[in-house]
């Protein structure tokens, strides 16, 4: 299926959950996510959790935030 | 507070009402004040929701707080869970029997429905079948038939009612997939039950408006198809989500359907609070109540989550070898032939990272499996040719000019020059004879190998439902032969690396 991570296409297998599309797009981003420096979005700017299950066209943002996923 | 329901009113939830007055006088500390009373003309209802649980119960002392405390009001109070409660922590789901603890602060909290999510699938049908007669909640699905007797306590909808009179009906809906019709979990766990597509099944729930004053969706289907519903059914009031583990802290409104989810793992819990008059509703809105922030906790429900987190079921011994099981060799073949099993796979490989142990002791226990293979990766199986299989081994070994991915159903030889460049990479199948070039393999890895790994396949590839670590639990209560695991090599660097005997 393929997923859109910032904008750029990712293939992946069906079943992929956020953190599957995210290190297919970029070994860098899904760094600074695991480091809570950036968060993921749907592509409506809602947070979504690394274990979240993707269903093919869906659209993800990489995003910086002022109040990281996991910092309270 | 005391609920009613207008049909079907399982017994369960009279003991539920009974718990709950119970429970209040074990509540502890600091709770959120219960909100004023609406107009004497108006109901307030206040439903609680979580979603995506996934076995992460150390949150459920402050939902318990936090619901308790809106009961002592004036509200007609209710309590949603949209979907899969169970796989992610392996104390819920090696619990004997799995998922025990989920069961019972469900039931304490005082849960009014649940539709089931993909993973409510993941212990078996029978399981859920028990786990369902035992519970105090409903379930709901539209989009789910069952053949006789295969799961009873299943139905469509469900239709409550409050102190108030206020008539809610819900109905539930679990996502499916494109390929094959059927939800998230492995093939064989859902056997015997039908699934119909979601957004089309939701439109004939239309007529549950007719005998309700509010509608609402519970649904395990995803945010986007959650908007797509709202889109499509102004009919409803609400769609209560889950699936896609979304964080929406402010429930938006599309189409006048407000639509809410309450991200995942129990981190937070939904409120949606709507004022209904004269059988319509007024006002609604939906926000979240952040769990990481120091609130009241329900003392009775904290002694639980203490007693479930010292789970005993961890010092169980799956299987006894005839010696000290050692090394990366040693383990990934342990860990892949047990992949190959599991699935009926030609071929399994299993990256060196995720070997995070030395050494397996004698006497294995389930501690020890959670220990050497932590990460929750899934099963994913690809159909590859020699070629690809050549690629991604050629992938593995650039990431550290070194043998990296142990393997199941072949062996295989990794020839380099003096400056360590790839010359040539023998395959063999188990027979020893070289691996077929004109054949697809039907190959397994895990999620983060097919995820991270740089390698072309033109089968894009499925997640099979389960974890590596599942597997491998499944392989040692197979009581497998171990004593072939001593001084086994199956990847081998021609010449050596420095650091690895030949």
């Amino acid at each position: 299926m393929q997923i859109k991570v910032n904008g750029q296409a990712v293939e992946i297998f069906s079943g992929a959950r956020v953190r599957d599309a995210l290190r297919k797009y970029s070994r860098a981003e899904w760094k600074l996510v695991q480091k809570n420096e950036k968060i993921v979005c749907d592509g409506r700017g809602h947070p979504v959790g690394l274990d979240g299950e993707l269903n093919g066209g869906e659209e993800l943002l990489i995003a910086v935030c002022a109040v990281p996923e996991g910092r309270s | 507070m005391k609920r009613t329901v207008a049909k079907g009113l399982p017994a369960c939830l009279g003991l539920s009402l009974l718990l709950c007055v119970f429970a209040l006088a074990s509540c502890a500390g600091r709770t959120p004040a219960p909100a004023p009373l609406a107009q004497p003309d108006e109901t307030r209802i206040v439903i609680f929701h979580s979603n995506d649980i996934h076995g992460k119960i150390d949150n459920f002392a402050k939902v318990a707080a936090i619901i308790d405390a809106e009961r002592k009001g004036g509200a007609d109070v209710f309590y949603f869970c949209a979907g899969d409660n169970f796989t992610g922590n392996p104390v819920i789901d090696q619990y004997v029997p799995p998922g025990e603890p989920m069961l019972e602060l469900l039931n304490r909290v005082g849960l009014d429905l649940l539709c089931p999510g993909n993973h409510e699938f993941d212990y078996g049908l029978e399981h859920l079948r028990t786990f369902a007669a035992r519970a105090r909640f409903a379930f709901i699905s539209a989009n789910i038939t069952a053949a006789d007797g295969l799961f009873p306590q299943l139905r469509p909808s469900f239709l409550l009612k409050g102190k108030s009179g206020v008539r809610i009906a819900v109905f539930g809906l679990i996502q499916i997939e494109a390929g094959n019709g059927l939800p998230s979990t492995h093939p064989d766990k859902v056997k015997g039950l039908a699934f119909s597509e979601p957004l089309a099944r939701a439109l004939e729930m239309k007529k549950l408006r007719a005998g309700s004053d509010v509608l609402i969706a519970l649904t395990h289907i995803g945010y986007e198809d959650d908007l797509k519903l709202a889109g499509r059914m102004p009919e409803l009031d609400v769609i209560i989500g889950g699936h896609s583990h979304t964080r929406v802290d402010t429930a938006e409104t599309i189409n006048r359907v407000l639509v809410a989810q309450a991200g995942s793992d129990n981190r937070f819990l939904g409120r949606v609070e709507l004022r209904v008059r004269n059988g319509r509703v007024i006002e609604k809105k939906g926000t979240l109540i952040d769990l990481k922030v120091p609130l009241a906790e329900a003392a009775d429900v904290k002694d639980m989550i203490l007693r479930f987190n010292q789970n005993p079921a961890f010092a169980r011994v799956l299987a006894e070898a005839p010696f000290v099981i050692e090394g990366k060799d040693a383990l990934g073949s342990l860990m892949t032939d047990a992949l190959r099993q599991a699935h009926g796979l030609d071929i399994a490989f299993q990256n060196g990272g995720g070997i995070r142990l030395n050494r397996l002791p004698e006497k294995i226990t389930l501690k020890d499996i959670y220990t050497l293979d932590p990460f929750g990766n899934q099963v994913v199986q690809f159909a590859m040719s020699a070629a690809e299989i050549r690629g991604l081994v050629t992938a593995s070994f650039a990431k550290g000019n070194d043998i990296d991915l142990q393997v199941s159903g072949l062996s295989y030889v990794v020839r380099t020059d003096s400056e360590r460049h790839i010359t040539e990479i023998l395959l063999r199948a188990a027979d020893g004879a070289p691996l077929a070039e004109d054949k697809k393999f039907q190959v397994g890895v895990s999620s983060y190998v097919a995820s991270s790994y740089d390698f072309k396949h033109e089968d894009p590839g499925r997640a099979l439902g389960s974890t590596t670590a599942e597997a491998l639990i499944r392989f040692l209560e197979s009581r497998p032969d171990l004593s072939v695991y001593r001084g086994i090599q199956r990847a081998v660097q021609d010449p050596p690396a420095p650091s690895r005997p030949y």
